[in-house]
Order: C-alpha cells, then sequence, then structure tokens
C-alpha cells in the first residue's frame, strides 16, 4: 500500500519537467535541418520543430521579452517636447499598417545642423559617415506565432491616439514597452468601440 | 448586409493554363516542397487543376477543373476542429487561423475536396527567394494546416481602402490572386449577397453545378458546366 | 511539493530562457542606409515586361519595402529596398490585358533565384570544368572589349559570332550594329521554338513575314491544326482572353474551336472537337477541307488569291484532295472531314492555324501554305475574328532572319567559319540543339566565350568569360511584340527593383564595349546606358506615329515609362501584298529512322511550365503539376495505353528511348490522348546544369533528335524523328493527380 501521495503542484512540476526533458533530449538528438536537404531546397526529413531552441520556446510560452538595447538613447521626451508631433517621424502610419522608423537620412535632416555637440547626436553622424542605417531594436510587436496583421491605418483613421497603445511616449526617454499588448487588450477596446471581434479581422 | 464571399468558375472558359495555381503559390507564402516530400503527397498546391480523360484514342476528351477551398456554408472541416482553428467568419469564409491550430489534422481528413494541406515542416526558402514573400500573408509554421483563404489579405485591403474612401466596394473590385490572373476569365469572385454582382447572376447560370453538392457541403463555388457547340453543318 | 518551491522552478526554468539574447544590435548585421525612400507595408506598382517567352506581355510587379542580405564595398549587411513581391498583367496592356500565363508568374523566382550568378566570372579550370574565378566589372569589360577591338582591327575582317535568343527592340539594334561594324560576324539564333516557317509561309502567301495575330474574341470557328495556341504558342496570354471571350463573352453566340494533332494537347483538352492527324499530314488534311469548300461552292476558290495560287491544284479545285483520296494519309474519315469543311465555311468568321509540330515536319513549309490557303478562302486573312497582320508590327520583324544554328555549329567545326570571339546572349545552344548537330565540338573550337548568362547552365559553364546579365525586373526593358494584338504595340518599362546582386544589364555593358571600340561602332550606339537607347527609339516613334495626348517627345516619354508602353490603333494590313513563287505540291512528311525499326513518332513538344527549358530552373516550375499528366519535378514518356499493353509496359516502367541519334531513359506514363504510333516527351528537363532545381533532372528529348529539316526554311524540323522502345527497370514519378507515386521510393530516376 503506498503511502506516498504527491501535491498537485508536484505533478504539475514532473508533468512540465517531463516535457521539456524530452524535448531537450530530441533538440540534441536529431539535428533541426539536414544541410544537404536544405541545400537542395528542399525540406528535411528530420523533425523541424518550431522553435530552434527550448529557451525560445519557454521564452514565447511565459511571454518573455527581452529588453531592446537602442544603439543610441534616442529620447522621445526631448523631441516630443520640442513641439513635434508623433507623425513628423513615423510618416505612413495612417496609410499603411505600418508606423515607419526613419533612417539616418531623416534623422540627419536635422541633425546636421542641431545639437551637433551632443555625444549621442555625433554617434548619429557616425553611422551616417559609414554609410550605415541606425539598427533600431524593435520595442512592440507580435511573435510570428501569433500571427496577427495589425494594420496601423485604420485605427488612426478612427480616432485613436498613439498614447492609447503606446503610452505617454512624452513622459519616455528611451523607448519602452509601457502597454502589454495582449489580445485582451485590443479585444476589449475593440469590443467597447464596435469594431469586429471576428478572428479573422486580425489573424490571417 | 455584409458581405457573402463566393465564387464561379466557368469550365467552358478554363484551358487548364494553371496560371492560377502560381499566382496562388506567389501571393500566399506557400513553400515549396521538393521533390521528396511532393513524392510523399506533400506538395501544397491551395488550388489545383484536376484534369480527366475521357474516351479511348482517337475519341478522346480531357476536361480540366481547377479546384480550390469550397469555403463551405456547412464545412465538414469546422464541426471537427477542437480549437476551432477552423471556423466560420461573418463573411462567409471557412477561416483558418493559424495560431490556434495543434496541427490535430481532423480537418484535412474531415474534407471531401481534398484542400487542405498540412505543413509537416517548416517551410524553407533558399535565399534570397523568402525576399519574394508577400508581408500581407502569414508564414505558417510547422504544424499547422493550410488552406485557400479567398485572399482575404486582399479582401481586407479592398474594404479597408472602401472604408478610408468612404464608400462602397464595387463589384469586381476585390480579387483573389487565382482570379486576377486567369487569361481566359473562367474565374469570377464577388458578393453573393449582392444580386447585382457578376457572380450572383453567373451563379444562376443554367450551367451552374456545385461539387459534391450531395454531401450536403453547401460549398460556396459554382462550376458552370462545360458547354457544347450549338450550331450545325448547314446552319 | 509546496507551492513557493514550484514558482521557484518556474523562476529558473523563465531565467534560462530569458538569458538568450536578441534586440542587441551588436549580435545582427550591420545595416546600409537606404537608398529609396519607401513606406513599408505599403506597395506600388510599377510597369514592366514579361520575359519568359516571346510573346511580351506588360506587367504591372507590386513593390515593396523589404530587407535584403546585399554586399556593399565588399561588405555583408541588410539594405531596405523595394522588392518585387508579385507580378500581374498590366490591363492597359494590349497584349496581357491584365492576365498572365503560370510563367509569367513566375518570373519573380529568376530575380531571386539562390544559384543566380552574382558578379563577373573569368574560367580558371579547364573548359566546362566549371571552375571561375570572381573577378570585377572594370576587369571583366576590359577583358570583352579587348577581345573585341583585337577582331575590330583584323585584317581579314571577321570572326565574331552571336548566339542569342530572339532579341527585339533596342536589344536587336545593338545586335545589329554589331554585326554591321564587325564584318563577317554571325548572328545565330538559338531558340528552340521560333516562328521561323510561320514565317516564312505567311511572307509567301500574304506578304508578310510575322507570325501574325489570331483573333479568337471575334472568331466563331477555329481550326488549329497543332498550334498549342491556348499553352505555349505565339502570344498565349492574348490567345486565352480571345478564346474565353470567343467561349462565353459574347450573349447567344458560342465559338466552334476543332483541334486537330496526333497528340491531345493542352489546348487539344479544351477543343469542342479533338481530331487525330496522323505526323505530317495536317497540310493535306487543310487542303482537304479546302477542296469540300470548294467543290460544294460554299466559297470561290478565288477568293484565296496569291495563298490559293501558291497550292499546285488549287485553280482546278484541289481534285488530289479529295476526302475519301485522303482519308488513309491523314488518318481522318472523309465524312468528319466533309462536316468540319461544312461547318467552317458556314459560320463566318472562320480562322484557321498551324504551328507546333504540324510546322517541325520536313513538310512543314507545305502545311503552312496549305493552312494559310484554307484561311485565305474562308475569308479570314486581315479580318476580325481571322488572323491579322498589323502593319506596324512588322516593322522590327528582321528583314534577314538569324543564321542557323545548325549550320553555324557545322562551319565551325569544319573550320569554313573561323570564329574567334562567341558571344552568348539569353541563350542555351548545348541544351536547345540536337545531340547530332554537333555544337558542342563547334563550341570546342572557339577561342573564346564569353556569355552574358545569369545561371549557370551548359554553355555557360563553357564559356572563357561571364558577365552576368540582371534579372528582367532589375533592368531597362523594351519591346516591339510581334503578335498578339491587333494593335501596334511598342512597350517600355524601367527597372521594377534595384540589382540584388553586383550584375549589370547587358545591353548596358555592350554599350559600353561599343564606346571602347569606337569608330563606326561607338557611332551607330552613341549612347551611354540603354534607357537612353530606349528613349532615342520612342523619340523615333513619336517622330513618325505622333501622339494624341503627349504635346511634345518629352512627354511622350514620360507617358510611355508610366504605363507600360505606347500602343495605338492600326489599321491590320491587308493580304494583297504577295506575289511571285512557284506552286508547290503536296510532300509527304520524311521521317528519320525506318519505320520497321523505329516504330514510334517521337514527338517532343513544349512544356506549360518550362516552355523550352529555360525555365526549369525555377522551383515553382518543377513543383507544378504538368496540365496534362499531373508530373511534378520530374520528366515522362506519354504511351498509348494499347500500345503499353501490347509492349507489356506499365506505368513508372523507366524505358529507353532510341532514336538512330541517341538514347534516353524516361518513366513512361499511360496517357489516353496520344496516337497507338506516337509517343510523346515534354521538352524542359534534362538539364545536366542549370541550378540546384533542374541539374541532373529527367532527360531532354532534343538530344536525340534527328538532324532533319522543314524544306524551304532550313529550321529544325523536330517532329520527324522516330524512336524505339525497350523497358529497361522501373522508376518512380510523382504525380499530384490523385494517387500517390507506383513504384518503391528508393528507385529513383536518375
Amino acid at each position: 500500500m503506498c503511502r506516498f501521495r504527491l501535491s498537485n503542484y508536484l505533478r504539475i512540476a514532473i508533468a512540465v519537467g517531463a516535457v521539456v526533458l524530452g524535448l531537450a533530449i530530441l533538440q540534441r538528438v536529431l539535428p533541426a535541418q539536414s544541410a544537404d536537404t536544405a541545400a537542395q531546397g528542399q525540406s528535411s526529413d528530420q523533425f523541424t520543430p518550431s522553435h530552434r531552441t527550448i529557451s525560445g520556446a519557454i521564452r514565447e510560452f511565459f511571454y518573455i521579452r527581452s529588453k531592446p538595447v537602442q544603439p543610441i538613447a534616442y529620447t522621445h521626451k526631448v523631441h516630443l517636447g520640442n513641439g513635434m508631433q508623433c507623425t513628423d517621424c513615423h510618416v505612413g502610419v495612417d496609410q499603411g499598417p505600418d508606423a515607419r522608423i526613419p533612417s539616418v537620412n531623416f534623422c540627419m535632416t536635422c541633425h546636421q545642423v542641431i545639437a551637433t555637440d551632443k555625444p549621442e547626436i555625433k554617434k548619429l553622424a557616425a553611422y551616417k559617415a559609414r554609410g550605415e542605417d541606425i539598427p533600431w531594436q524593435r520595442v512592440y510587436g507580435f511573435e510570428p506565432e501569433a500571427h496577427v496583421k495589425f494594420n496601423h491605418a485604420p485605427h488612426i483613421r478612427a480616432g485613436v491616439d498613439c498614447s492609447v497603445c503606446h503610452g505617454d511616449m512624452r513622459q519616455q526617454t528611451v523607448a519602452e514597452r509601457k502597454v502589454d499588448h495582449t489580445m485582451g487588450f485590443c479585444i476589449d477596446c475593440h469590443k467597447q468601440k464596435g469594431a469586429s471581434v471576428d478572428c479573422v479581422t486580425c489573424h490571417y | 448586409m455584409a458581405h457573402q464571399w463566393g465564387m464561379v468558375i466557368d469550365l467552358d472558359r478554363c484551358t487548364g493554363c494553371e496560371a492560377c495555381v502560381v499566382a496562388c503559390h506567389a501571393e500566399n507564402n506557400i513553400s515549396t516542397v521538393g521533390e521528396d516530400q511532393a513524392r510523399r503527397s506533400r506538395a501544397k498546391h491551395w488550388i489545383r487543376v484536376e484534369r480527366y480523360y475521357e474516351g479511348e484514342f482517337p475519341d478522346v476528351q480531357v476536361k480540366f477543373m481547377p479546384v480550390l477551398c469550397q469555403q463551405c456554408d456547412a464545412a465538414p472541416c469546422e464541426p471537427v476542429c477542437p480549437t476551432f482553428a477552423s471556423y466560420h467568419t461573418s463573411e462567409g469564409l471557412n477561416g483558418q487561423i493559424y495560431n490556434r491550430c495543434i496541427g490535430t489534422r481532423y480537418c484535412a481528413n474531415a474534407c471531401p475536396y481534398v484542400v487542405r494541406y498540412f505543413n509537416f515542416f517548416n517551410p524553407v526558402w533558399d535565399k534570397p527567394l523568402n525576399l519574394q514573400l508577400n508581408p500581407d500573408v502569414s508564414v505558417r509554421e510547422v504544424g499547422v494546416m493550410e488552406k485557400c483563404t479567398f485572399c482575404v489579405q486582399r479582401i481586407k485591403a479592398g474594404e479597408i481602402k472602401a472604408e478610408a474612401e468612404k464608400r462602397e466596394l464595387k463589384d469586381g473590385e476585390i480579387q483573389p490572386a487565382c482570379v486576377q490572373s486567369c487569361a481566359p476569365r473562367a474565374m469570377v469572385f464577388g458578393d453573393l449577397n449582392d444580386p447585382e454582382s457578376e457572380v450572383s447572376r453567373l451563379a444562376n447560370s443554367g450551367r451552374a453545378t456545385k461539387l459534391l453538392a450531395e454531401l450536403g457541403t453547401r460549398p460556396k463555388v459554382t462550376y458552370l458546366q462545360r458547354d457544347a457547340w450549338h450550331g450545325h453543318e448547314n446552319a | 511539493m509546496e507551492r513557493r518551491d514550484f514558482l521557484k522552478i518556474s523562476a529558473i526554468a523563465g531565467a534560462t530562457a530569458a538569458l538568450e539574447g536578441c534586440g542587441n544590435p551588436d549580435h545582427q548585421l550591420i545595416r546600409f542606409v537606404p537608398e529609396e525612400d519607401l513606406l513599408p507595408g505599403i506597395a506600388t506598382w510599377k510597369p514592366s515586361i514579361c520575359t519568359q517567352c516571346p510573346a511580351g506581355c506588360g506587367m504591372m510587379v507590386r513593390v515593396m519595402q523589404g530587407e535584403a542580405e546585399v554586399i556593399r564595398k565588399g561588405q555583408l549587411g541588410l539594405l531596405k529596398m523595394g522588392l518585387a513581391k508579385k507580378l500581374e498583367g498590366n490591363p492597359a496592356h494590349p497584349i496581357s490585358q491584365g492576365k498572365l500565363c503560370p510563367r509569367g508568374q513566375a518570373g519573380l523566382q529568376v530575380t531571386y533565384h539562390p544559384d543566380r550568378i552574382k558578379n563577373p566570372l573569368v574560367r580558371e579550370g579547364a573548359r566546362g570544368s566549371g571552375q571561375f574565378k570572381e573577378i570585377g566589372w572594370d576587369d571583366a569589360i576590359k577583358q570583352l572589349a579587348s577581345q573585341l577591338s583585337t577582331l575590330h582591327t583584323s585584317n581579314p575582317p571577321g570572326g565574331l559570332a552571336f548566339v542569342t535568343g530572339p532579341l527585339r527592340g533596342q536589344r536587336k539594334t545593338i545586335l545589329d550594329a554589331f554585326t554591321t561594324s564587325f564584318q563577317g560576324s554571325y548572328a545565330v539564333g538559338a531558340a528552340f521554338l521560333d516562328d521561323s516557317v510561320a514565317r516564312a509561309a505567311n511572307g509567301a502567301s500574304f506578304g508578310h513575314a510575322a507570325p501574325g495575330t489570331v483573333d479568337l474574341a471575334n472568331s466563331n470557328y477555329v481550326l488549329s491544326f497543332g498550334a498549342d495556341f491556348l499553352g505555349t504558342w505565339n502570344s498565349p496570354v492574348a490567345q486565352n482572353v480571345g478564346f474565353g471571350h470567343m467561349r462565353k463573352g459574347r450573349p447567344g453566340m458560342r465559338g466552334k474551336f476543332v483541334q486537330f494533332e496526333p497528340r491531345i494537347s493542352q489546348t487539344g483538352a479544351s477543343a469542342d472537337e479533338f481530331v487525330a492527324v496522323q505526323p505530317g499530314a495536317e497540310g493535306v488534311l487543310a487542303l482537304a477541307i479546302a477542296h469540300v469548300v470548294i467543290a460544294e461552292k460554299r466559297k470561290p476558290l478565288a477568293s484565296a488569291g496569291h495563298a490559293g495560287s501558291l497550292i499546285d491544284g488549287w485553280a482546278q479545285g484541289l481534285p488530289d484532295y479529295a476526302p475519301e483520296k485522303v482519308a488513309a494519309q491523314t488518318g481522318v474519315k472523309a465524312e468528319t472531314i466533309a462536316r468540319i469543311a461544312r461547318e467552317a465555311a458556314s459560320h463566318d468568321p472562320a480562322v484557321a492555324i498551324i504551328g507546333d509540330s504540324a510546322t517541325a515536319q520536313t513538310n512543314g513549309y507545305f502545311n503552312a501554305l496549305a493552312v494559310n490557303a484554307l484561311n485565305a478562302l474562308l475569308g479570314s486573312v486581315g479580318k476580325p475574328g481571322g488572323i491579322l497582320f498589323g502593319a506596324g508590327l512588322n516593322a522590327q520583324a528582321s528583314k534577314s532572319g538569324p543564321a542557323s544554328l545548325e549550320l553555324f555549329a557545322s562551319q565551325v567545326s569544319s573550320g569554313a567559319a573561323p570564329v574567334k570571339v562567341l558571344l552568348v546572349y539569353n541563350a542555351n545552344p548545348i541544351f536547345s540543339a540536337p545531340t547530332a548537330w554537333g555544337v558542342r565540338a563547334a563550341l570546342d573550337k572557339i577561342p573564346f566565350i564569353a556569355s552574358f548568362a545569369s545561371f549557370m547552365d551548359e554553355t555557360a559553364l563553357l564559356a572563357d568569360l561571364i558577365l552576368p546579365d540582371s534579372s528582367p525586373l532589375e533592368s531597362w526593358l523594351d519591346d516591339v511584340p510581334p503578335s498578339g494584338s491587333a494593335k501596334f504595340v511598342m512597350s517600355v518599362a524601367p527597372p521594377a527593383m534595384a540589382p540584388l546582386h553586383d550584375t549589370r544589364s547587358a545591353p548596358d555593358v555592350l554599350l559600353d564595349v561599343a564606346q571602347r571600340i569606337g569608330g563606326d561602332l561607338a557611332k551607330a550606339l552613341p549612347w551611354k546606358t540603354y534607357d537612353e537607347a530606349i528613349q532615342a527609339a520612342f523619340a523615333a516613334l513619336y517622330k513618325e506615329k505622333g501622339s494624341k495626348t503627349a504635346k511634345d517627345a518629352d512627354e511622350f516619354w514620360s507617358r510611355a515609362k508610366d504605363q507600360g508602353g505606347w500602343w495605338t490603333d492600326e489599321p491590320s494590313a491587308t493580304a494583297n501584298g504577295a506575289s511571285g513563287g512557284r506552286p508547290i505540291k503536296a510532300s509527304a512528311a520524311q521521317f528519320d529512322g525506318e519505320a520497321s525499326q523505329y516504330p514510334f513518332h517521337f514527338l517532343p513538344f513544349a512544356s506549360q511550365l518550362f516552355y523550352d527549358g529555360s525555365l526549369a530552373n525555377l522551383p515553382w516550375m518543377q513543383e507544378a503539376p504538368d496540365p496534362l499528366s499531373t508530373v511534378m519535378w520530374g520528366t515522362w514518356l506519354e504511351i498509348n495505353p494499347r500500345t503499353a499493353q501490347k509492349l507489356n509496359i506499365q506505368r513508372g516502367d523507366l524505358v529507353e528511348v532510341s532514336s538512330p541519334h541517341g538514347k534516353l531513359q524516361a518513366p513512361a506514363l499511360i496517357a489516353p490522348g496520344v496516337a497507338p504510333d506516337v509517343v510523346a516527351m515534354p521538352i524542359g528537363q534534362g538539364h545536366e546544369s542549370y541550378t540546384r532545381y533542374a541539374s541532373g533532372r529527367g532527360a531532354n528529348p532534343i538530344s536525340i533528335l534527328a538532324p532533319a529539316t522543314v524544306e524551304g526554311t532550313g529550321a529544325l524540323a523536330w517532329a520527324a524523328t522516330r524512336v524505339k522502345l525497350s523497358a529497361v527497370g522501373r522508376s518512380a514519378m510523382i504525380l499530384f493527380g490523385g494517387s500517390l507515386t507506383e513504384a518503391s521510393p528508393e528507385l529513383k530516376h536518375r
């Protein structure tokens, strides 16, 4: 007669651990994609998981996003404080799906004369001199597996202010994720405004 | 009234050229599976041209029929999906929501038209073929089912454009990739809820049939049967 | 375990996950400053021209911003640039009318192909070894210019040869300038599928050495003798558009279409009536139909005019072609011939067309003249619903056609043509010529071969210098399509996107070389870049034709670039321009190979997907199922079911096909549509070298063809070979149509 009883938490932990261990073993034992077949433009006969690494899968599952490291300490607070508007730089946000982050050419139209002594501006000028564009890192965005097709333009046209989804950028120095774009966040607003909540509105 | 998207394919016009097949691949980021996987019947032709031989030489006839997802109003693939990844949208499409799909493949099993394709592996595009990918369409990862969507990205884009311009959609304004490329104009797409639309008009033709209608799937694709010549040698 | 511990374990798992970083610019490729100012996610549409077959359909290209890995100044990085994403027909273009065929749709894969030649190459190892070294453009052009300069000033002159595909527009102008300036040079056409027989016959019958435009949209009765006009013949997209209209575009009217051929083709599949005809007897059949029309006084025989007079016996009403007399020869019952004749004559406008295997017989020229006479009799030449010859479309038709590749090869091999420098452009003569022509041996004799190829095909492998052409979407394009519309059309398109690799547009390179050579050549080609050349052509066009909308040449040019070209209605030329020529008697088709030893007619056919084999390198084309057979990634041999039964050949058996000039192996496909004494094979596979997708795949039917010629023209009679078959093993084809493959997977066909 076995008196050993597992608590529920222990059962869950064992189950999760077993799965993780199993995946780890599979990952090491089976190569993700044979180089040969990939070279022939053909899918491999091997197991090709959706994520390349275990940690990648765990991160997606727990919605862990690394904090982006920006190459230049661009501060929204300063620029917006000087009277600029969101759309001055994020051109096209009312025309199409993307709110463009401008290229170094765009920044230099002002900064070839403005604040040229500041160290961050010197970094900017250095990029331009090297013929390189600034490698801005995404702050917002969805995992590819979420298959979200977000389109900025209809939201702008519907009068949704930028700050609703991105927070008050006038208070932000280096851009941070101030608003969590979970599906609930989107659905709540859609329901409030009477916009469609049909799956295929955003997922296709 | 909400749109109900439908299609008409005139088999008297279709010449089997397969422009629709390739246009679909180009528009919808369908990966090439390669020889080995194609041998295992895993090529993903969301639209295919079926051909049927009848008779014996020299009295042979060949018939072409493009087959794609019929967006059935009573789709057998919808009730079998355990996660509602396959569901019916408000505009009459059979939606396939990739992030809901957990790859049970019951839907493909249930589909009598064999128009659902499973991603057994992550797709491969030998660089730089990946640069051709359409940013408006998802790239489906391994374990996910895919099929013709009536180019829902084009439908969405058309609806958003019409709304931005504060007007109604015009008939024929939205064309899926296959319809747009069809040179003999065998394929017509439009709103079945609009009695004036070309698709509604043609769906009422005397030659109209539906594929496997007897199964009760209520497909939204109407086929117009191939016609015959009604002339005479002494007309 | 307590809740605390559980949470601890989860946190550790999460932390390890968090350690895997990205979002750090130090671990990424550098990004180059964009050279274009594009809004991401928003598409622009640019006009272009499809070059996947000679039809010249106008296209629109969907261009969107994307990030490409490029090399700038030797460094790899990412560049945001406009990328072509989708091709569509240009709705305003008179040829494509907004539509494209599958080959046109696949044009994107030419630009983005992983095996494109990315920079100039110079040969390092032995010729054909595939060992090349990368060099810079300055070096490459200097080498080419120096080779050509030497020739230009040599005494005696001569020694230059071009082997090209069909060239039109200013590319033709550049080629002509070179061949004029280099005395004794050769311009050789290497396209396997060409319309030289049609041009010759139309020139003789009607005075228009042009393929002619078939006005299907307005036709009521179409008699097609072997022409795959809905697949690969002449101007397929335009013909498909017209065909759809002919069928169901006119309320209450539906045209009839009869296809005469030995094997039901993709086009034949759409026929109301498929009539099997003996290979080579198409001309006799056409005249039998004409005989009935004349005999029953449905049309006056004089209405055939000059075209009729070219047929021996026409004035007497074609007594030798009475249906009963030719039923055995043609394989068509006399009643069928008579009925069709009556139908055609009583359903104006009726039009007859001929192409593909019917003009690729030794008597192909006669067949074409016969069909032309029938057409003239039916009254369709130069009329709506018939064959149209626009006067303007002839302007670019070459006065002297390109030299024959067969003749060129034999003259080079024998030493009669001392070619020192060969330039290969848009051609792959090693693949597209029968082995019997000895093209490989001829090329071995040429000291210097330069190629503009974008892919390492069989011919490029033999080059000493490769100056890779940019892809069409990356180049300035112009075209004067010879058929497909009743309008006069001159197309132009700026590049839709910047080049991905270190390639240059071949015409630009030739213009550069011309300037370096100087003299009369530089004078003949006074342009620095190709767009200047095209602009000059449009300036000349404006001067000649004027314009209703543009007030000067600049505006004319600007509008043309915006819409993809310029077109205008043109009165179609009449058929009265012809004269001369003696009446021709019927000649029976000759076949290479004794019928007793080689019992089957060998019928290669143009592939809907690979065309003449030049598109076999595109993965979409390899994976798209062939329309009639549904084969993917492979090749096949079509055999009649009864014949297969007699020979005990089953589907999937590996069959050796032998002609008197070679042999190949292909898996057998039992095809109900092919005649019992015919075996058919698609053209396109069998490349020894043509990128990862096509190399070493399948077999090339062209290789075993007999060096037979079409009498009166010198074109290759590619339907005139006989073969024998023997089963040598098992293979496995991949069929998309329903079933899985036949043989077990390990017996892969090689």
